[in-house]
């Protein structure tokens, strides 16, 4: 009992200072909230704080900025296209990178270093300068505004980054694993199916949140390689588009991160354990 | 595991490849656009007869990125059919690299020369060719003001300039505050300022040396340029003139700054704006009536010999793909029945001299229309004009520079510049 008083009073200070971050740090987030359940006069009029006065005058809430949203960017079919885009291009770099880093951490072969290499200096290239290139060459193949476009597009952006964070995690694999396994007489395939990939499901899983996160939110390359059509454009698109040009009903964009958030807020709630894990994954070698 | 897996893979890639087939359909034109939001829908709003007369299927996409996006895609080869551009500047920009159509090689040209005034078909020309064609514009030259605040304090909407610096300061000895302005726009700030300065440039100086100005054909720091700045200043410096001080100039929203005009008692009395401000100030207080509870005259003259010329932006439409779709678009949208809808959607004013005046939502926006109609002189927003680095950059922080208490002339070295680089290009 007196331990555990001891031990609040010593840790006091720091638990204080740990909840101000936490509350400094979700402000925003809590102001966009608030914001997204009132009306446009009320937005305009006063900021979100002022609902503290009187937090339980349910009638000073709305969720007309929801229906708005819900109804005018077709969100059937937007929430189709971002799941289409989405889920192709984490899988497929995911699957890449995972060989890739595999070959890299434990194959001999000539040029592995170079590879290496060029891949590292891949990591700093910004995507925007690709654009035009790329876009050409999707002209040619005549995959210019398709999804299966997108996909590659998103493989390429995503690879680098990926297979080194999976090639620190399986090249830290204890290397006695890979001995004993050839011994009893595996292949290369069978170690990377039944050894590499079951050890490396924590450092998967943060990539594939990464991934998943970073095409989810993504508005450029959708826009850029996919268009803004409602046929194919994704959540963001449309999202994007509910303002005006001169930053009318910037009200519904409150609304409207809440929508697109739904999705990755349950992902990144299931995968949380294996995220934190991942994250640590790779960054101390044994 | 890994059969899950490679099974959704397939099956995604079936979806993918199926759905992505059916908008390859022919029979369509695609259209790149700046509109979003209520734009977007009057857009569609106005496409939609077009596409039931014709059986041709309008893709149209709004952004707000649409310099970046257009760029690229004009650069990779595949260019929406038909897109909107930000200015004639830009339009010039492609017209030089070869990617647009001349419009006047499938157009009734004589049905446009009676429908359009010359100065837009002048404004859609590069080298005689018409590669751009105008549908509608905003009238930047206009000072809102609420006439029940201006009865009760038993003020009277100035002819002049010197009538509209009398008036301040009379409202100033009443102890009111006169002028509601905000520049704040993110990363955009200042350009609610470099509307100011060019309105008071295209009143001090000849239209050709406006004209002069824009092609950096006299520099930042010449005593007319000066002038315009410190007449600006005259009233955004004057710390009891705007609501809130300089300070209040630097950080409010130009789309909250018109807020001031409609408390009780009210803030401040008269804001200068486009005729876009009129949804601005609908969205915050939806119970003014236009006309009633909120009216504009023309921002004053200031030397007399130039009178009361206007100052605008307008939406214009250019061609990249010669389609025999994108003609027919291109041919509906110069209609005065296309322009009717797009315009009465969005209290916009419409560049076809045909246009009936009652397609317009209200009086204010007729009397803007006219307004457009009589000016003596029209030029296009300077800003726009500029090469980006100057009026989509250093012009804007210029602005902010010169309110924030800069002195004028290191702001105007400042523009200068940047602008001796940019235009070199």
């Amino acid at each position: 009992m007196i331990k555990k008083l001891v031990s609040v009073f010593s840790h006091g200070p720091l638990h204080l200072v740990i909840i101000f971050v936490a509350l400094i740090w979700i402000l925003p987030s809590v102001g966009l909230l608030i914001t997204s359940f009132r009306s446009s006069a009320d937005v305009a009029a006063s900021g979100w704080w002022t609902v503290f006065e009187h937090p339980f005058n349910f009638t000073r809430y709305t969720l007309e900025n929801y229906q708005e949203v819900i109804l005018k960017i077709g969100i059937g079919r937007a929430f189709l296209n971002t799941l289409l885009i989405t889920i192709p291009a984490t899988i497929i770099p995911i699957l890449i990178a995972s060989f890739a880093a595999y070959a890299f951490a434990w194959m001999e072969f000539p040029g592995r270093r170079f590879l290496f290499v060029i891949l590292v200096g891949l990591l700093v290239v910004p995507l925007q300068m690709t654009m035009i290139p790329v876009l050409r060459i999707f002209n040619k193949l005549g995959i210019a505004g398709t999804f299966p476009g997108i996909w590659f597009a998103h493989t390429g952006y995503g690879l680098p980054l990926i297979i080194y964070l999976l090639y620190n995690f399986i090249s830290g694999l204890p290397s006695e694993l890979f001995d004993s396994s050839s011994i009893d007489g595996a292949t290369p395939f069978q170690i990377f199916t039944r050894m590499v990939i079951p050890l490396s499901l924590p450092a998967l899983a943060s990539v594939t949140i990464f991934q998943f996160l970073w095409v989810w939110n993504d508005l450029l390359i959708a826009l850029v390689y996919l268009g803004g059509t409602p046929a194919v454009a994704p959540l963001t698109v449309r999202i994007s588009a509910l303002v005006g040009s001169y930053g009318q009903d910037w009200e519904l964009l409150t609304a409207a991160a809440f929508v697109s958030m739904a999705l990755p807020l349950v992902l990144f709630l299931g995968l949380q354990r294996y995220f934190v894990k991942g994250i640590l994954a790779g960054s101390v070698k044994g | 595991m890994f059969k899950k897996i490679s099974f959704t893979l397939l099956a995604m890639l079936l979806i993918g490849m199926l759905t992505s087939s059916v908008f390859a359909a022919s029979n369509t034109v695609t259209i790149l656009g700046v509109w979003t939001g209520a734009e977007a829908e009057a857009f569609n709003k106005m496409v939609a007869p077009f596409e039931a007369e014709t059986g041709i299927k309008v893709e149209f996409t709004g952004t707000r990125d649409l310099p970046a996006v257009l760029t690229t895609q004009v650069e990779a080869g595949n260019p929406p059919d038909v897109s909107a551009l930000p200015n004639p500047g830009q339009m010039i920009e492609f017209a030089k690299a070869g990617k647009l159509v001349d419009l006047s090689t499938f157009m009734d040209m004589d049905v446009l020369r009676s429908d359009y005034s010359p100065t837009w078909l002048d404004l859609g020309t590069y080298k005689g060719k018409l590669n751009g064609v105008f549908i509608s514009a905003d009238l930047k030259s206009l000072v809102w003001y609420s006439p029940k605040a201006f009865a009760a304090g038993g003020y009277t909407v100035p002819a002049t300039w010197e009538e509209m610096i009398a008036l301040s300061d009379k409202m100033v000895a009443n102890g009111k505050t006169p002028w509601a302005l905000g520049l704040e726009s993110g990363a955009a700030s200042g350009w609610a300022g470099t509307d100011w300065v060019e309105d008071i440039m295209l009143r001090t100086v000849e239209p050709e040396v406006y004209d002069l100005w824009v092609t950096h054909g006299i520099s930042w720091v010449d005593d007319r340029v000066q002038r315009a700045f410190e007449l600006f200043g005259q009233i955004a410096l004057n710390e009891k003139y705007v609501y809130g001080g300089t300070n209040a100039v630097l950080t409010i929203n130009f789309g909250d700054s018109p807020d001031a005009l409609f408390t009780t008692p009210p803030n401040a009395y008269m804001h200068r704006q486009a005729t876009f401000i009129k949804s601005f100030i609908l969205d915050h207080f939806p119970k003014l009536v236009p006309g009633e509870d909120f009216d504009f005259f023309p921002f004053p003259p200031i030397d007399p010999q130039y009178g009361t010329p206007a100052l605008g932006a307008a939406d214009m439409f250019a061609m990249f793909n010669d389609t025999p779709e994108a003609r027919k678009f291109m041919q509906y949208i110069v209609s005065p029945e296309a322009q009717g809808i797009w315009v009465g959607e969005l209290g916009k004013l419409s560049a076809n001299k045909r246009i009936d005046p009652a397609v317009y939502p209200d009086d204010l926006t007729r009397k803007a229309a006219k307004i457009l109609s009589e000016a003596s002189t029209f030029r296009f927003d300077g800003s726009d004009l500029m090469p980006s680095a100057v009026g989509g950059g250093s012009f804007w922080t210029g602005i902010l520079d010169y309110v924030s208490g800069i002195l004028l002339m290191n702001v105007l070295m400042t523009i200068e510049t940047t602008a001796l680089d940019a235009y070199r290009k």
